[in-house]
């Protein structure tokens, strides 16, 4: 599978070629991840889904460099990221990817400003000062700065966390189920800001999801099932993407599914 | 019930590992101090018993015998005659026995233990309770025949054949060594010289008609009490003291034990330390393992099991801890009573770990304090766990404990320690030693009580400065490992107070021993004249031949000598006051800067006459030439009439109450053949002190047993005194360390555990390995340097306290050793360092993806 009509060479974000994850060994290997050819266009929001087990974020967590891979390599912009040390890793997540977790996307000693600029803290770099006001002010934020994130409501946390992620301008922004831990209103909030993110600010933005509606806030969804991208659809809607989710409970009982996962 | 809490402690195991590590080593200590002095205390009692003759008459002992006056006191020889015509005496024999000698090889070297026990020279007189045997030679015959005990003829290399010269208070006289003798028994650590019974008592005592003691044996059938009460009635109400085998061997015992009482107290200020400290780590461990299973509790309350039973699983899980730690340390503690034994060989103390004695008491002292000190510390902790709600299995919680308020803790804080400085104020205001070191006592006590209390209170303000330049210094991360000790003081409170308390007492005891230093070196400044003193390290008197032979020296002009004289003086207010009394030779004046409320040198040092501090006669109601009943060894007695009252500070040292000193001829016409214990010299007119120092060092090469010091000399040997406390401190100190390490390093470990996600999420936004190991550490660090503020903030406080018992002692001069305060802070920061170690490692091997899905 690939998504070839959107690439040209420099509209590629990351992409991977023959990743594959497998755990164990011998009889009892599972593969999450088979021989998945993805490329992911720059500029653009892309959703994945898949039922539980599909492998959706494997996927995720190997195109971040979070996650070793059993073959196949992968890219982040020009950078073989697979083969990369420990170390080239972690500044990679650093200076070119931001992250949005599910939950716990904040440490509880700092602040919200301070979690914001924290990984170009780490990095000893100075903010942009004036993409910081841009993005505090487009989630915002900015009266609530000075908050620890105990002191803020779910939904102010995430956008904190989305903050963090776009502040450093990085080559992609990865969201494991952004909005798994929302009410539905914070959740449509997070998702617009992702959106005004690629509209507005440029970004790209890869989103891991198992809700129809978040995906349908995204250009294109790409569909796992056992370890395998099985389709895509552009511009998506909530109910064509239900639809097609459907067809994977039709074909499941036959499926092993055994991958480690990701709730 | 009890099968979740076993398998609660056995999941566990591995975070109790660390407060197991604090019962071991308390246990052990306690363990090992016991089993070591039961052992020490066995052997001897064997050793003396074996070795006590069935009845002793000895000199009668009423004053106190263990002041180094260098005088023997002696029974005559035809005592023995006299005891041996007693009916059911089988026969009675004149022992010669004195340790006032030095012994030297040709190359003028001691031949004595260097461990301060005695050289003690005696006649060769066979008998079954002898503690050694001829081995190889043959026996003493004869003047200038002798023979040596097996260890010391090893340790110093002296063979059969060798010439050993052998300075008594009669004289020296040169032996040549014709055999070597091997204990049968635990040798005590002494040097042993055996000569011919026929020459020893001239040679040692000065007198063939002299002897140090009658060894008596008992007729078959007549018991030594019984003997013993005819030969009392037989000598009459003579000056003599009569002692059964049992009772003899009991005094032997006597004598010896204080020694061993410092070994056994030293050993159980470990052991108290380790407890102290452990208690700390132990309720730590139990509060933060609490928090970390709030809702593995709440769902058990959940699930019905009520209040007491939560405490109670809590409780045996402590015990079963405490079980576990107590046996490991009984085990612990005898390999420490061996490795002490080993120690004391190594001493010439030849104890055997075979013979090893483990009382009844061992274990159960064992048991009782590590499984006492385990429920103790886990009670709170239980408590806390008992008040958790069902709802908290529930909830999504948080790391438990560290919103809670600590208004209680400041209110009792506050009031204890009020109460403790009210204490120190009474100690510094006091002006009777004795209250004043009590108040000083309940001061510390308390203010130490205060402190832990109140730990987690100040956690916020000072770490808010300790920490304050972490952000500037190392950004994001240093601002993050501030935050996280500050994060829950009541935990960063109690870990630090682990070391907190050691080094109070580091503190404490460096102010005080500083304070006494200096204290020292300005009496020395204001009192010593002298250009030399010439003694030895121990102030034990040394023979006759060293003041003639440093009086023969050319370039020494005058040389006053210094002799110490056991006497008890009765006073007008009808007290009977045992003490020590210093004799000095005229001219004091010339070596010594003495200062007087009334009187002079002179009149002091009089035929006759006595001088002694003001405030001690004030106290007794002695004026300037009152008559003083005085008695001295030996139903010596006379009265002495008080010629000048002295007015100088610390003048009641050493055990010398009263400052009492009189002159030379005094003291040798009632304490006869005594020895000089210090000499004080100046150079001739014509003589630089540097050009006498050589020629005096000359003269004493043949003389090991002394040393010749100048004033900085002198102010260092008493600075090596007062040192000896200090490491014993500095001792104490590496063991709180050790523990309180332990402390650091269990709260990271478990702080590590419950950051599992932040952890995973830092690394997961790019912070590096190193970066998050610098994290901890800095956590860490500021831990520890915390507990060491704390810690030695109170310690200052505790040593101006001491400082103003100590003033009233006459040691006024107030020193704070800062050198040693900054470099104790810049340690407990190294000890951050380490204790960071493990934690850091830890956390920085952390899977990131498993962290950040950890649950």
């Amino acid at each position: 599978m690939s998504t070839a009509a959107l690439s040209t060479p420099d509209g590629i974000a990351a992409r991977a070629h023959g990743l594959t994850k497998a755990y164990g060994s011998g009889e009892t290997t599972v593969l999450a991840l088979d021989s998945v050819d993805v490329s992911i266009a720059r500029g653009r929001f892309t959703a994945v889904m898949g039922p539980s087990g599909s492998g959706k974020s494997t996927l995720m967590h190997c195109l971040a460099g979070l996650d070793t891979v059993s073959a196949g390599q992968v890219w982040l912009g020009d950078t073989e990221i697979t083969g990369l040390k420990e170390r080239e890793l972690t500044r990679l997540r650093r200076d070119r990817i931001g992250f949005m977790f599910q939950s716990f996307n904040l440490i509880p000693t700092l602040n919200a400003a301070e979690n914001i600029t924290l990984p170009m803290d780490i990095a000893g770099r100075k903010p942009d000062e004036k993409w910081l006001d841009q993005v505090v002010d487009a989630l915002g934020l900015r009266e609530r700065l000075g908050h620890r994130p105990s002191q803020l409501s779910g939904g102010q946390q995430q956008r904190v966390a989305c903050a963090r992620a776009l502040v450093s301008r990085p080559e992609l922004i990865f969201a494991d189920e952004p909005t798994g831990n929302l009410d539905s209103r914070a959740g449509l909030e997070v998702l617009a800001f992702l959106r005004q993110a690629v509209d507005e600010l440029g970004q790209t933005v890869v989103m891991v999801t198992h809700d129809p509606s978040a995906a349908a806030h995204s250009d294109l969804v790409l569909f796992l099932a056992d370890g395998r991208i099985v389709d895509e659809m552009e511009r998506p809607t909530a109910d064509a993407v239900l639809e097609r989710m459907k067809r994977f409970d039709v074909g499941r009982a036959s499926v092993a599914d055994g991958a480690p996962e990701e709730d | 019930m009890l099968k979740a809490t076993l398998r609660s402690f056995l999941a566990h195991k591995g975070r109790l590992l660390l407060s197991a590590l604090a019962v071991v080593l308390s246990v052990a200590f306690v363990a090992g101090s016991l089993i070591f002095s039961d052992t020490v205390t066995r052997t001897f009692d064997r050793l003396f018993a074996s070795t006590a003759a069935d009845v002793t008459v000895e000199p009668k002992d009423d004053l106190n015998s263990n002041v180094p006056s260098g005088a023997v006191q002696t029974v005559p020889a035809t005592l023995a005659g006299r005891v041996a015509r007693v009916d059911g005496v089988a026969s009675a024999h004149a022992d010669v026995s004195v340790e006032n000698i030095t012994v030297v090889d040709r190359d003028h070297k001691s031949v004595g233990p260097t461990t301060g026990a005695p050289t003690i020279a005696t006649d060769w007189y066979v008998t079954h309770r002898s503690p050694v045997k001829l081995t190889s030679g043959h026996a003493p015959q004869g003047a200038g025949q002798a023979m040596l005990d097996a260890d010391t003829a090893d340790k110093k290399h002296v063979k059969i054949g060798d010439t050993l010269t052998v300075m008594a208070q009669p004289g020296s006289f040169d032996v040549e060594i014709v055999g070597i003798a091997t204990f049968t028994t635990t040798n005590p650590g002494a040097a042993l010289v055996f000569l011919d019974p026929a020459v020893a008592a001239t040679e040692l005592l000065g007198s063939a008609g002299k002897a140090t003691s009658i060894s008596v044996d008992a007729a078959p059938g007549v018991s030594d009490a019984v003997l013993k009460d005819r030969v009392s009635a037989a000598l009459g109400s003579g000056p003599y003291d009569v002692k059964t085998a049992d009772e003899q061997a009991k005094s032997s015992a006597a004598s010896l034990g204080g020694f061993l009482d410092v070994i056994k107290y030293v050993m159980l200020g470990f052991a108290g330390i380790a407890v102290l400290v452990g208690v700390f780590l132990i309720v730590n461990t139990f509060s933060m393992l609490i928090a970390q299973r709030t809702r593995e509790l709440g769902l058990l309350r959940a699930l019905g099991a009520d209040r007491r039973q939560v405490r109670r699983s809590v409780l045996t899980e402590a015990v079963l801890l405490g079980l576990v730690g107590s046996t490991l340390g009984l085990a612990a503690g005898i390999g420490l009573a061996a490795g002490l034994i080993k120690l004391m060989s190594a001493f010439g103390m030849n104890l055997k770990t075979t013979e090893m004695v483990v009382g009844w008491g061992t274990p159960v002292a064992a048991y009782v304090v590590g499984v006492g000190v385990t429920f103790v510390a886990a009670y709170l902790p239980a408590r806390r766990a008992a008040t958790v709600s069902p709802m908290a299995a529930l909830a999504d919680a948080d790391i438990a404990g560290v919103g809670r308020p600590l208004k209680v803790r400041a209110i009792v804080g506050a009031v204890v320690g009020a109460l403790g400085a009210a204490a120190l104020l009474g100690c510094v205001t006091a002006s009777k030693t004795a209250s004043a070191a009590s108040f000083l006592g309940l001061g510390v006590v308390l203010t130490l009580i205060a402190t832990v209390i109140a730990g987690p209170l100040l956690v916020r303000p000072v770490i808010r400065v300790l920490g304050g330049a972490f952000p500037a210094l190392f950004g994001p991360v240093g601002r993050m490992s501030q935050r996280n000790a500050l994060r829950n003081p009541r935990r960063t409170g109690a870990t630090a107070a682990a070391l907190m308390v050691g080094l109070a007492l580091v503190g404490g005891m460096s102010v005080a021993s500083a304070s006494m230093s200096k204290s020292f070196d300005e009496q020395i400044d204001r009192t010593l004249g002298a250009d030399f003193v010439i003694q030895n390290a121990n102030f034990t008197p040394f023979s006759q031949e060293v003041t003639d032979a440093v009086r023969a020296t050319d370039g020494v002009g005058l040389v006053v000598r210094q002799r110490f004289a056991p006497l008890a003086v009765r006073l007008p207010d009808g007290k009977r006051v045992e003490t020590t009394a210093s004799g000095y030779g005229d001219r004091l004046d010339d070596v010594a800067h003495v200062t007087y409320a009334q009187g002079d040198s002179a009149a002091a040092l009089a035929d006759g006459a006595i001088g002694m501090d003001v405030d001690f006669a004030k106290d007794h109601g002695v004026k300037l030439g009152s008559v003083l009943p005085v008695e001295f060894p030996g139903d010596r007695t006379t009265s002495l009439k008080v010629g000048a009252l002295t007015d100088q500070d610390a003048s009641e040292g050493f055990g010398m109450e009263g400052g009492l000193f009189l002159g030379m001829g005094t003291v040798e016409k009632y304490v006869p053949d005594g020895q000089d214990s210090a000499l004080y010299v100046n150079a001739a007119p014509g003589t630089g002190p540097e050009q006498l120092r050589p020629r005096l060092e000359k003269t004493l090469d043949a003389y090991p047993q002394v040393q010749v010091r100048d004033q900085a000399d002198y102010k260092k040997l008493v600075h090596d005194q007062i040192a000896v406390l200090l490491y014993l401190v500095y001792a104490l100190l590496g063991l709180a360390i050790v523990i309180a390490v332990l402390g650091v390093v269990n709260t990271l470990a478990l702080s590590v555990v419950e950051r599992t996600r932040e952890i995973g999420l830092l690394r997961a936004i790019g912070l590096g390995r190193r970066q998050l190991r610098r994290m901890i550490r800095l956590e860490s660090v500021v831990i520890a340097v915390f507990g060491a503020v704390l810690g030695l903030a109170l310690g200052l406080v505790w040593g101006v306290c001491i400082q103003q018992v100590l003033a009233l002692q006459g040691m006024k001069a107030l020193a704070v050793p800062w050198g040693t305060i900054v470099a104790v802070v810049i340690g407990s920061a190294v000890v951050g360092v380490v204790a960071a170690l493990l934690p850091a490692l830890r956390a920085s091997r952390m899977n990131v993806l498993a962290a950040i899905a950890h649950e």
